[in-house]
Parts: structure tokens; sequence; C-alpha cells
């Protein structure tokens, strides 16, 4: 199957087969949400739990966590040292020079070696492009994994920030978590508002947060690894303001080239519309699950896993479109399924 | 002080091995008749000759037994064990003294090791044995003086020996082979000597024989590169190959891993001189399509060397994991794990062997008391439950590490 000499007689399709889908990369939580809605407590709250140790945040300005300047320790005039082996690191330029330096410096030693990293994106970010830094080897997908994308939506103004603002809307359709703070300053009837219109958006888990106290593996562990219990509907969602979420599962393991094949086509005629796809895909050529994550135009380097996680060896996608519904993407995978042979 | 930095590994425990924390580059598994699993650690200087430990829990590693050395003027760094025989080596500071060769041990009972035979190998002009490798219970192949070899240079006493075991009280050579030049009575010329302190030395370091190639010897050959022999014929060893990389490269070359289904070898160098005096010393990935023309292609990469050169000992490659092929080890071909001394242990995916990437690193804060001021991590040996066994060159004796990658 492989070109290399170096294959091997058992050569796997995308390199070592990886217990989880970062593999040895380090593991990145993005926490996306509106100025306000209380991102920098719920990453400090979790800073102070014995599973937040060892953490390095990234903000764009050290304003923005936070921390209590006495308590910091200037390691270089971007990175500071909290305790439990933390570190916050501004986003001087853009991000993505900002983790490489990061990394590095993690490899000479110059700043604890830290096992995960939290951005706390500015309130009005699109994910999108933060998704997309950590897609190719080229950018950061060969040092670190987009681990968990956590969108934080206040209850007293959620709602309505999220009927009013499209970049409120596609954190919360993007998120792979949902967190809900503030329910208790919210009026009677808010935080039910705020619920229905999520669960019109997404089919993201949800939890409420109180004072940034939340479960830590809510934030910190990997979608694919523990899928919560099903939020996700079998139906597609309600196509609010175009936004489209459902679950695509297929039954028979497909060729690595006509799945391939099928993106490509997707991606082509509708790569701008097709928000997020993730999930395990079952590959002929492959034993375990290849785990796998588009944003718009770009895939991430797929992952192939030791094993399948639990008896159900489908396929199963998550799309999160803008205007793409189910049908033509069924009907897509079951064409070159036939095709592919 | 610099702290534990560790990536995708999980430390489960250190054993400083009550105060003789100090492990050579010999490190093996046995299955005691109880179930006990029982990790066999060479020391790397006297006064201990070897320690056994209980490693059945890896958590809770137990110390059950260790022998000290007859002489303080020798040194024990190499051992093997196969089913309930523990061979090892046995090095004098200086040729001539005694005694130098190897010994074999009964280890049926893991607390009480009796001796079976001592291979002599002591001479006017011979340390004795450095290394031995021993894995098919047959024969051990090592790097050892002779007394009826004499060396042109001091510095290249030893060579490959293959000693038949086979009635373990009974050692017997059955072949031999060194480089053409180094002996007296060669007729080839003698090779050309490395420069000032880099001299060290025209000599096998490791000496690998794998089941899957049973004619092969794969030969870290110090100064002289790496060298495939072929061991078709024992008594009559030929050399398929050499690949000699120094000068510019400082010398030592240290062991030869081949990853036989992928036709690569991964080589490390063994970092001899603290402060980075030395600097690069290195593990390398070599294209072995074509064993007759063995090409490099690639280096492990590690960080700056001014990033590690001032913590103190030495910093650089030496051991490798060597896919020891007997049960109760591990294997991969696509995972090397490779130690640093104060660099630490550090795993790489050569799944794009043009492009090692490092998966994983562990390098210990300092050990109370070092007199380095670091750590010195010497070698690395997996068991079949994929635990790490790591040690330190001087006072940090065992860590036991779980693979989280």
């Amino acid at each position: 199957m492989s070109l290399s000499p170096f294959a091997g007689a058992e050569a796997p399709l995308f390199g070592t087969r990886q217990r989880r889908a970062r593999g040895p990369r380090l593991p990145v939580i993005v926490v996306t949400g509106f100025l306000g809605a209380g991102k920098t407590t719920l990453i400090r709250a979790l800073l102070d739990r014995p599973e937040g140790a060892n953490t390095a945040v990234v903000v764009n300005e050290f304003g923005e966590i936070g921390i209590d300047q006495a308590l910091l320790r200037a390691s270089s005039d971007a990175t500071v040292l909290l305790g439990q082996g933390c570190l916050c690191c501004e986003v001087r330029s853009d991000l993505q020079e900002t983790l490489r330096a990061l990394f590095i410096e993690r490899g000479r030693g110059a700043v604890p070696s830290f096992v995960r990293v939290v951005v706390e994106t500015s309130g009005l970010a699109d994910p999108g492009p933060v998704l997309q830094t950590f897609a190719t080897d080229r950018a950061l997908g060969g040092e670190f994994h987009l681990q968990a994308l956590i969108a934080v939506v206040d209850a007293p103004n959620g709602a309505r920030n999220l009927a009013s603002m499209p970049e409120a809307r596609k954190q919360a359709a993007l998120a792979d978590r949902i967190v809900v703070t503030k329910s208790d300053l919210a009026e009677p009837g808010e935080t039910e508002v705020l619920l229905a219109a999520l669960r019109e958006l997404s089919a993201a888990p949800v939890r409420f947060a109180t004072n940034g106290e939340i479960a830590p593996d809510f934030l910190l562990d990997d979608p694919l690894e523990r899928p919560d219990p099903p939020a996700a509907a079998a139906e597609p969602h309600a196509h609010t303001h175009g936004l489209v979420t459902f679950p695509l599962i297929l039954d028979a393991p497909l060729p690595w080239r006509a799945f391939e094949q099928a993106m490509a086509v997707l991606v082509a005629l509708r790569g701008a519309d097709l928000l997020r796809v993730k999930g395990f895909v079952a590959i002929r050529e492959c034993r375990g699950p290849v785990v796998v994550h588009y944003v718009q135009h770009v895939g991430h380097r797929p992952v192939e896993l030791i094993d399948w996680p639990d008896a159900d060896h489908r396929s199963r996608l998550v799309f999160i479109t803008r205007g793409i519904g189910r049908e033509p993407i069924e009907q897509l995978f079951a064409a070159v399924g036939a095709l592919g042979g | 002080m610099a702290d534990t930095a560790i990536w995708n590994f999980r430390q489960l425990a250190q054993h400083t091995l009550d105060g003789f924390g100090g492990i050579g580059e010999g490190m093996s598994i046995q299955i005691a008749k109880d179930g006990r699993r029982i990790l066999w650690l060479a020391h790397e200087s006297a006064p201990k000759n070897f320690t056994a430990v209980d490693v059945s829990d890896p958590r809770n590693p137990k110390l059950v037994a260790r022998a000290d050395l007859p002489q303080m003027h020798m040194r024990s760094n190499s051992l093997e064990t196969v089913g309930d025989i523990l061979a090892v080596a046995y090095q004098t500071k200086d040729p001539g003294l005694q005694p130098a060769g190897f010994e074999l041990f009964d280890i049926s009972t893991p607390e009480n090791p009796k001796r079976i035979s001592f291979f002599d190998c002591s001479a006017p002009h011979s340390r004795g044995v450095h290394q031995l490798w021993f894995a098919d219970g047959e024969y051990i192949h090592m790097s050892s003086g002779a007394p009826d070899v004499t060396p042109r240079n001091p510095r290249d006493d030893q060579f490959y020996r293959i000693i038949d075991v086979k009635n373990p009280s009974k050692p017997v050579e059955i072949g031999r082979w060194w480089l053409p030049g180094t002996m007296e009575g060669d007729s080839a010329p003698a090779p050309a000597r490395h420069p000032g302190v880099s001299d060290t030395g025209f000599r096998p370091h490791n000496t690998n024989v794998y089941p899957e190639r049973p004619d092969r010897a794969y030969l870290g050959y110090i100064d002289g590169g790496m060298v495939i022999l072929d061991i078709a014929d024992k008594a009559h060893p030929k050399m398929v190959s050499r690949w000699d990389y120094h000068p510019p490269y400082y010398g030592f070359t240290h062991t030869v891993v081949p990853f036989f289904e992928r036709n690569l070898l991964v080589v490390s160098d063994e970092c001899t001189r603290a402060e980075g005096a030395d600097w690069p010393k290195l593990v390398w990935i070599v294209d072995g399509r074509s064993e007759e023309n063995p090409v490099p292609i690639a280096t492990c990469p590690l960080p700056p060397l001014e990033d590690f050169v001032r913590r103190g000992g030495r910093y650089g490659a030496h051991n490798l994991y060597e896919n020891v092929p007997k049960p109760n080890n591990w294997k991969s071909d696509h995972i090397v794990l490779a130690t640093f001394f104060n660099g630490g242990l550090r795993a790489y995916d050569i799944s794009n062997p043009y492009q090692p990437k490092e998966v994983a690193y562990f390098v210990p804060a300092p050990p109370e008391q070092a007199p380095t001021g670091a750590v010195q991590i010497n070698d690395v040996l997996v068991d079949e439950r994929g635990i790490v066994y790591t040690v330190d060159r001087h006072v940090g004796g065992l860590y036991t590490l779980e693979m989280d990658f």
C-alpha cells in the first residue's frame, strides 16, 4: 500500500497508530465566549484545582486572565509563571507564533513542562481561524492537537447575544462543549430561553458553572474519548440563521480513497459552508477508527487509533454547516461508497 | 535546580537502591519461578556488582539481592539474563588485572545467585569484558580482550568474541573478529588514530545479534563507526559493511539496533565528555536497504546544547532500547527510546524515518547528591507490559515509567 521502502510489512496508513486522537501532541483547549461571559473566571477556577496543574494559558492581554499580580513571576516579557507549574502567556503577534515559541521554550526547559494549553480567545473572535491554526503540520498540527472547543455563555445575556450577534451563534454552534454561567444572576425564565436557543444551534453537551466551578473533565477531556450523554439528537438541529448540525452514521467501512474524495467534493463545492466536521471514520484499510476533523477548506491530519473505543465500529461524524443539510451529504457518501468498491 | 521535566511518560516510582544508585548499562528481566518479575541491574562502578529488584509492581519496586565486586579495581557495567542464568561482564581498570572476563550465575533463587563458571579473559594487555549480549541462551557475543591477542594500540584492547555457553559450566570461544589493522600480526595497516583526546579506541561496544538475522552481528565499533558482520559461520565472521562517520564526527559509536521489517538501523553514539566537549553525540537513523552501503538519513532531534550543557555532567546520546529479543521485552519498529545523560530519556516516532519526531521525554530533577549536579540517565529497558525502566549513572538508581503516547 505504501510507496515508502521503510513502511514495513504492515504499514499503517497514517503513521504510528495512536492510543488517542491527540497522539503525542500537546492538547489545546480553546475557550470562546463574549466579553463578560465568564471565560476568565472559568479558567482561573480550573487553574486552582489539581487537575489544572501544569497548564499554559494563552491570552490576548494579561489583564484578561485577572490573575493576582503578586503571584506572578516574569519569565520573559510575554510569559509569566503561575503556581502549580502553570504559566500564562500573552499573544504578542499571532497565536501561531506564540504557541510555537512556547513549545520551543518548553523543550529547552526555559518554562515549566506544561502538559496542556488553554487559549482564551477575545470575545468577538470567530473560532474558525483558531481551529484552522491546529490543522496542518505546516501550522501547529504537528505539535498541538485541538482537544476541545469550549463556548462560555452567560445566562443573563446569552440568549440576546445569540439572537443578535453572528459570532456568538458561531461560537456556540462550533463548540464541542458549552458552559452556561451566571444562571444564579438570571431573571426567571432567561436560562430556559437560553438553553432552548442553544439546543437549536448545537448538539454539544451543556453544563452549568457556578463562579467558574465545573468538573474539570468537562473542559479537559477529548470529547471523542469521552462522549457525553447524547444531547446529540439523531435529527438535524433547527436551521436557525442557516446553521445546521447533524450526525452522519455510515454503516459500512469505506476505502480511504473514497472517503477522501467525498470530502474533497464537499470542500471544493461548499468548503466555506463546511464549518466543522469531526468524528471517527471506519476505513477499510485500517484496524482502528480514523479520527478526521475538517474546518471549512482545511482538513486536520487524520490519525488512526489502535482500537475503537466501543463495540460500535460504524463511522460517526458530526457535521456543522451553513445551509447544507444531511440528505445531500448522505447521498454523496452513498455514491462514493458504491463507486469506491 | 531544575524540576523534573516529563512529557508523555508517567513516573510510577524511583528506587535509589539504598544508597548505591549508580547503574551502568546492563538491565535484564527475569521471570522467577514463583512468578516474580526481577529486574537485574549492572552497577556503573565499584563497589557493587549487580542488584536485583522485584518490579512485579512497578509502582513499588523492592530490592531483592545485591552482590559486591571482588575487587575495587574493576567494574561490571554489563549483564544479561536468559531464563535462570545471569551473565555478568567484568572489566578491570587497567590491563593485566584480575578478574577480567565474565561470570555466569544460577539465579533460580534470585536472593541467592550461585556461581556456575567464570570465563577468564585476563592478560597483560586485556581489561576483560566491557559489554556482553546474551539473548538466545546459547551464545554470548561480547567485547573483550584475550590472552592470545595483542593490540597495536592499548586503546584497541577489546574485540568481538563469540562464546558458546550451551554448557554453562564450560564456556568455549568459537569465533572472533577485529577491525583489520588493530592487532599485532595483522597485514592491514593500523587505522589512523582520532586526534588527541578524541582517540577512544577501535573496539566494539555493543554486539547485537537478533533471531530475525542470526547470521548477522551489529556492532557499534566506537571510533571505527558501525560494523555489520556476517556470522553465518561463527568460526569465521566476515565484515559486510562499515559505516565510519568520524572524523568529522567525534567517535564512540555505541549501539546498533536494526528495525528489520523497515530496512532501518538505529545507531547511537556515546557522549563521553562533560560540558559539551564532544558535542554532538547523536542517535542516527540509517537506511539499511543495502547492507553493504548503509546511508544515514536523519538524526533524532535534541534541545540545543546551550540549554543543557551547563546543567552538569554529560549531555548527548548513549544507550538505546535494543528491542531485546527475549520474552517479557517490548518490541517496536516505530518508536526509538534513547538515553542522553542530563538530557534524560527521550522517545521518538520514526514512522517517517527522514523526520524523527520527539514524542516523549523524562528528565528527572537532579538526584540528591548527584556528583555532577544533574541527572545522568544512562540506560533504558522496556518490558512487554510497556513499563519503562531507566537508570541514573551515579546516584538516582531506578525510575519506573509508563509510556503515555
